[in-house]
């Protein structure tokens, strides 16, 4: 009995009530999170409705083969989060911080594309507002071009550093779990850790062809 | 206790979780193959969908909505809920707009900064 009390607050009636609480206040958050993006999603609606056939050009210049890869990459993450969840049920720790500490290297390792793909923008002049200065063959520059890359440049900024709040989460979960805090009857940390994580890749679902594939 | 453990209506199931992962793998491949497909206006539409189609999944089981209780889920259907009014009402109104009343103003005639 003390370790099924262990982690009950007393103002809950049960741990069942408790996790369910725990999971709601989650998606409370997570809704502001998609109120968050869904203001920079409405930014892009309204540009690309101003300036078509500048999206269209300026989209060209992002790297479609690293985004691509990209998103490979955040799905099969997102699956390792859920598969470490999955494995602190059963009380394989071992495994569930393995899990964890693949989904934070392939974190990392979109950070490292996504930094990639900066570099070469940066170079190319492909930079917001008044820094823009894309110059590629004969085509004249078209209005609205830099508008474009003002919004990619602060989806994927805001993005990227969901990113990286999300590994340091996980990387305390991985902690966590490798001590064996976790099982079916507690998870708490790790279930919300894992929420947070499948929520910026199922953000990073719609960055993929609004920003990449125009 | 066993039946109110938290995780008694969440049964876990790695060979769902795989699935799910080559579904998404398999629509990032369509909508990827989509886009060197000339489709007009269309091109937009398909690839919201299978978007959409994507983040379903991803809700309903990588983030266990499938087999979540009621409130949980009602926040997220709130929250996508005013996400599509905010999009719909400013794509409305911009798609409604003649070229006088759009604040950019009618072709350019000032100097503008790309």
């Amino acid at each position: 009995m003390a370790a099924e009390a262990a982690h009950l607050a007393e103002h809950f009636h049960d741990r069942e009530t408790q996790a369910h609480a725990s999971r709601l206040g989650m998606w409370i958050f997570l809704g502001t999170e998609v109120l968050l993006f869904a203001g920079l999603f409405v930014g892009y609606a309204y540009y690309r409705f101003q300036f078509g056939p500048a999206w269209a050009e300026a989209s060209r210049h992002l790297d479609t083969t690293l985004g691509t890869v990209e998103t490979v990459d955040l799905i099969t993450s997102s699956m390792f989060a859920a598969m470490s969840l999955h494995f602190a049920h059963k009380k394989k720790h071992g495994l569930a911080t393995l899990m964890l500490a693949i989904t934070i290297l392939m974190g990392l390792a979109f950070l490292g594309l996504h930094a990639k793909e900066y570099l070469d923008e940066f170079r190319e002049g492909a930079l917001p507002g008044r820094y823009y200065h894309l110059t590629d063959g004969a085509a004249p520059p078209l209005r609205g071009m830099s508008m474009f890359f003002s919004l990619y440049f602060l989806t994927t900024g805001l993005h990227g550093l969901h990113v990286t709040i999300g590994c340091v989460v996980l990387a305390y979960c991985a902690v966590r779990a490798g001590k064996g805090h976790f099982s079916a009857e507690y998870d708490t940390p790790l279930e919300n850790g894992a929420l947070y994580w499948h929520l910026v890749d199922l953000i990073w679902i719609f960055v993929y062809p609004l920003y990449y594939l125009v | 206790m066993s039946e109110n453990a938290p995780h008694a209506q969440h049964p876990s199931h790695a060979p769902r979780y795989v699935a799910v992962w080559l579904a998404l793998v398999v629509l990032t491949g369509l909508t990827y193959g989509l886009s060197h497909v000339k489709l007009g206006d269309w091109s937009l539409v398909i690839a919201l969908a299978i978007a959409l189609t994507k983040a379903t999944l991803v809700a309903l089981f990588f983030m266990h909505l499938w087999e979540e209780r009621g409130a949980s889920r009602l926040v997220l259907v709130v929250s996508v809920l005013f996400v599509v009014l905010l999009m719909t009402m400013t794509v409305a109104d911009v798609a409604t707009r003649f070229e006088p009343s759009t604040p950019a103003g009618a072709p350019l005639v000032v100097p503008v900064a790309y």
